[in-house]
C-alpha cells in the first residue's frame, strides 16, 4: 500500500540512463548511468557545467534522443518500449516543453503559435485559440496575440514559450535553459512566473540552467559533472522545501509517538 | 512459440497494447501552407507566376489548336455529312455507271438507306453572243437534298419538280448576265455531248445531240461555288431531252454509320470509287493530332521550367523552416503530418498556379477570338469560333497539376518528414 503511494507520487523516474554517441567511429560515453526519481509537484533544477550531459539528459527524458541504456518512467509508463508515434503522442499529451530558443512558426501569430499543440492533437485552430487566450493571459501578454512571434523580446517571447508549453494540461514541464539568452531581469521574471505556476498548479518542473542565482527558485537541485550525479539535495531556501521538511518531521514526530 | 517469447524479450515495444495515433487535421495543415505562402508574398507570387504562366501558354495554344481543328471539320462537313458516301465511276480500269442495275445492287448492301445519282453531260451553253462550255448534272431529287444545296431564286422543292437549270453566278456572268439575278426566268441554249454509257440502250428514239432550249430557274449562292461554272438540272429533264438514266456519280444514303466501311468497301467491289467527308476528317484528326505533339513538347519544356522553380521553391521554403519542423516535431507532430504540410502546400501553389493558367489562356484564346471576330466582321468574313477547351483537356491539365504538386512537393516533403525533432534544439 505504501509502495502504491508512493509510485502515485513519482512524476519521473529515471532508471539506469547510459549514453554513448559514436564519433569517427569511437564510442564516447556521455551519461554513466543516471538514476533519480522527481516526485508531483517538485521544481527540480538540473545544473552542471556544459558538456556534461545535462541537455542529452533532458532529451532522453522528453523522449528526442534514445539511451543507450536505461530508461525513463513517466506517470507508470516506460517511455522507451513505445514507438516514436506513440512518444510524439505522449509528449504532446502529458509534457510541456520550453527550449533554450523558442522557436515558433513564423507565419503564424503568437496566439496561433500556442495553440499548435492543440493543432497537433488533432484539434483546428478555433479550438486551440480558445485554450490559447486562457494562457496568454496567464503569462500577461494578451496585447501581443496578434503580432509575429519574432517581433517580440526574449523574454516575452520565453513567457509565450511558457504558455505554449502550459496548453494541453501538461503533467510536467521541461525547460532547457529558458532564461540562457536573457538578462538578468527578464530571467528572473521568468523564473518568478515558472514558480508562481508550479506552486498554483501543483505542475512538477524539470529545468536545466547554469545560473546559480536561479537556484533559490528550484525546491531540489540535482548536480552533475561529466556524465554522473553528484549531488541531490532538496534547496533549504525554498518554501517547497521548507513544507517538505516540516511535513517530514511531523511524520517523525508521530512515528515516535506510535512507538 | 518460443521464438515468439524470444522476440518479445529483446523487442518489447513490438507487443504493446494498440497506439493511437493522433494526427494534424487537414484544415490545419491547409491554413498553415496558406499562411506559409502569403507571408513569403513576393516568392510564392513568383513561383505561381511561373506555374500559372506555364499552364496559361498550353491552355492558350491547346485552346486554339483544337478550336481551329473543330473549326476546319465543322467547315467541312457543313455541306457533306459524315453519314453520306459520294460514288464517282473515275475507275477507268472497270468503267461501270449508275444505271438501274448498279443502284439496285447498292441499295442491297446492308446499311444502305437510300442512292441518289447525277448524270455529267458536257456541253456548251449559248445566250445570245455570249456562248460557254460547262458541265450540266442531271441529279434525281434526293440528290439535291443530300447536296445541301443553296439555291437563290427557287426552292429546293420547286426546282426538283422543275425541268428548268440552276446556274452558278459565273456561269451567268459568262452568259452575258451582268448580275446572276438577271438571269433568273431567262431561257439560254444548251447542246449537250453525249456519251453512249448513260443513255438508255433500249429507248425507241436515240439521243440527239441538238441543241435544246432551257429555262434559268435558281442560281446557286455557295460562297464557296462562286467561281465555279457549271449548272444544274432534274435527271428527268435529261431522261426526256436525251434519253440519260445513268449517272457517273452519286451519292448513298448510310443509315447504320457504323457499316461505312463495310459499304464502301462493297460499293467498290462495283468498281466504282467511294469518297466519304470522313477519310477528309481523318486526314485533318491526323495532321492536327502532329500539331498536338508538337504542342505538347512545347509545353512539356515549358512546364519542366516551372517546375523547377517550384521545386527550387520549395527546396529553399525547406531549408528556410527546419527549425519550425522540428519544434513541430518536438511538440509532437509525426512524420506524414509534417509530410502533408509541405505536399499540401505544392499543390496549394501548382493548383493556384493551374487555375489563374488555365483561366488566363481561355481568357487570352477567347479575347483573340473576338477581336479577329471583330475585324473579319469589318471586312464581310463570317465571324467563326476557333477557341475550344475540351473537357478531356480540363481534366488533364487537372490531373496535370496535381501530379506537378505531388512530384515536386515530394523530395523536399520527404526530406522535411525525415529532420529530427533535435535538429531544432541545437543551439546555435
Amino acid at each position: 500500500m505504501l509502495d502504491l503511494q508512493k509510485e502515485n507520487e513519482i512524476a519521473i523516474k529515471v532508471s539506469g540512463i547510459k549514453k554513448n554517441f559514436t564519433v569517427g567511429g569511437r564510442e564516447i560515453p556521455i551519461l554513466y548511468g543516471i538514476d533519480f526519481e522527481i516526485k508531483k509537484g517538485e521544481f527540480v533544477l538540473l545544473v552542471g557545467p556544459s558538456g556534461c550531459g545535462k541537455s542529452t539528459l533532458l532529451h532522453i527524458i522528453y523522449g528526442l534522443e534514445a539511451p543507450t541504456e536505461g530508461t525513463v518512467y513517466i506517470g507508470g509508463e516506460d517511455e522507451w518500449a513505445f514507438s516514436k508515434n506513440w512518444r510524439a503522442n505522449f509528449r504532446n499529451d502529458n509534457i510541456g516543453f520550453i527550449p533554450q530558443q523558442p522557436f515558433w512558426i513564423k507565419s503564424l501569430t503568437v496566439i496561433e503559435n500556442i495553440a499548435i499543440p492543440a493543432v497537433i492533437a488533432g484539434k483546428t485552430f478555433h479550438e486551440g485559440i480558445k485554450i490559447a487566450a486562457k494562457l496568454i493571459e496567464l503569462v500577461g501578454m494578451s496585447e501581443w496575440s496578434n503580432h509575429r512571434p519574432y517581433d517580440l523580446s526574449g523574454g516575452q517571447q520565453q513567457r509565450i514559450a511558457l504558455a505554449r508549453s502550459l496548453l494541453l494540461d501538461p503533467k510536467f514541464l521541461i525547460a532547457d535553459e529558458p532564461t540562457g539568452n536573457l538578462d538578468q531581469k527578464a530571467g528572473e521574471q521568468l523564473m518568478e512566473l515558472l514558480q508562481n505556476i508550479s506552486q498554483r498548479f501543483q505542475i512538477t518542473i524539470l529545468m536545466v540552467t547554469h545560473n546559480t542565482e536561479q537556484y533559490k527558485f528550484g525546491t531540489r537541485i540535482i548536480q552533475m559533472v561529466d556524465g554522473k550525479i553528484i549531488s541531490d539535495t532538496l534547496n533549504k531556501h525554498s518554501y517547497q522545501a521548507i513544507k517538505d521538511d516540516l511535513n517530514l518531521s511531523e511524520n517523525s514526530n508521530e512515528a515516535k509517538k506510535s512507538k | 512459440m518460443k521464438i515468439v517469447q524470444l522476440f518479445q524479450k529483446f523487442s518489447p515495444r513490438l507487443f504493446k497494447k494498440k497506439e493511437e495515433v493522433k494526427h494534424m487535421r487537414m484544415s490545419s495543415v491547409l491554413l498553415i501552407g496558406y499562411r506559409n505562402i502569403a507571408i513569403n508574398r513576393t516568392r510564392s507570387l513568383l513561383t505561381i507566376g511561373g506555374v500559372s504562366i506555364g499552364i496559361g501558354v498550353i491552355t492558350f495554344l491547346i485552346s486554339l489548336g483544337f478550336g481551329v481543328q473543330a473549326m476546319v471539320i465543322r467547315d467541312v462537313t457543313k455541306n457533306n455529312p459524315t453519314d453520306i458516301i459520294d460514288v464517282s465511276n473515275e475507275n477507268l480500269e472497270n468503267f461501270v455507271v449508275l444505271n438501274n442495275e448498279t443502284i439496285g445492287k447498292i441499295k442491297n448492301i446492308p446499311g444502305v438507306k437510300s442512292v441518289e445519282v447525277s448524270a455529267d453531260v458536257g456541253g456548251k451553253f449559248i445566250n445570245g453572243e455570249a456562248q460557254t462550255d460547262a458541265i450540266l448534272y442531271g441529279v434525281t431529287p434526293g440528290y439535291v437534298t443530300l447536296s445541301n444545296m443553296n439555291i437563290e431564286g427557287i426552292s429546293a422543292g420547286d426546282f426538283t419538280a422543275s425541268a428548268g437549270i440552276v446556274v452558278t453566278p459565273r456561269l451567268a456572268a459568262m452568259l452575258g448576265f451582268e448580275k446572276p439575278q438577271d438571269a433568273l426566268g431567262r431561257e439560254v441554249e444548251y447542246t449537250a455531248v453525249v456519251t453512249k454509257d448513260i443513255v438508255d440502250p433500249n429507248a425507241e428514239n436515240p439521243a440527239e445531240q441538238t441543241s435544246k432550249k432551257v429555262k434559268i430557274v435558281g442560281i446557286i449562292s455557295d460562297q464557296s461555288k462562286t467561281d465555279a461554272v457549271y449548272a444544274y438540272t432534274m435527271l428527268e429533264t435529261l431522261k426526256t431531252q436525251y434519253n440519260i438514266t445513268a449517272g457517273q456519280r452519286g451519292k448513298i444514303l448510310i443509315g447504320n454509320i457504323e457499316k461505312i466501311d463495310l459499304v464502301r468497301a462493297q460499293v467498290e467491289q462495283l468498281g466504282l470509287v467511294t469518297e466519304s467527308v470522313v477519310d477528309t476528317v481523318n486526314d485533318i484528326n491526323s495532321f492536327f493530332s502532329i500539331v498536338r505533339i508538337v504542342l505538347i513538347v512545347f509545353g512539356t519544356i515549358i512546364m519542366s521550367i516551372s517546375a523547377m522553380g517550384m521545386m527550387n521553391t520549395l527546396s529553399v521554403s525547406l531549408l528556410q523552416r527546419t527549425k519550425e519542423v522540428g519544434i513541430l516535431k518536438a511538440l509532437g507532430a509525426k512524420r506524414t503530418d509534417i509530410f502533408k504540410m509541405f505536399i499540401f502546400e505544392a499543390i496549394l501553389i501548382s493548383f493556384s498556379g493551374g487555375a489563374i493558367g488555365l483561366l488566363g489562356g481561355y481568357g487570352v484564346a477567347k479575347g483573340l477570338n473576338a477581336i479577329v471576330n471583330l475585324v473579319s466582321k469589318r471586312y464581310g468574313i463570317s465571324a467563326a469560333d476557333f477557341v475550344l477547351v475540351p473537357n478531356i483537356f480540363i481534366i488533364a491539365i487537372v490531373t496535370f497539376i496535381v501530379v506537378l504538386g505531388i512530384s515536386t512537393g515530394l523530395f523536399p516533403a520527404r526530406r522535411a518528414s525525415k529532420i529530427h525533432a533535435l535538429e531544432a534544439l541545437r543551439y546555435e
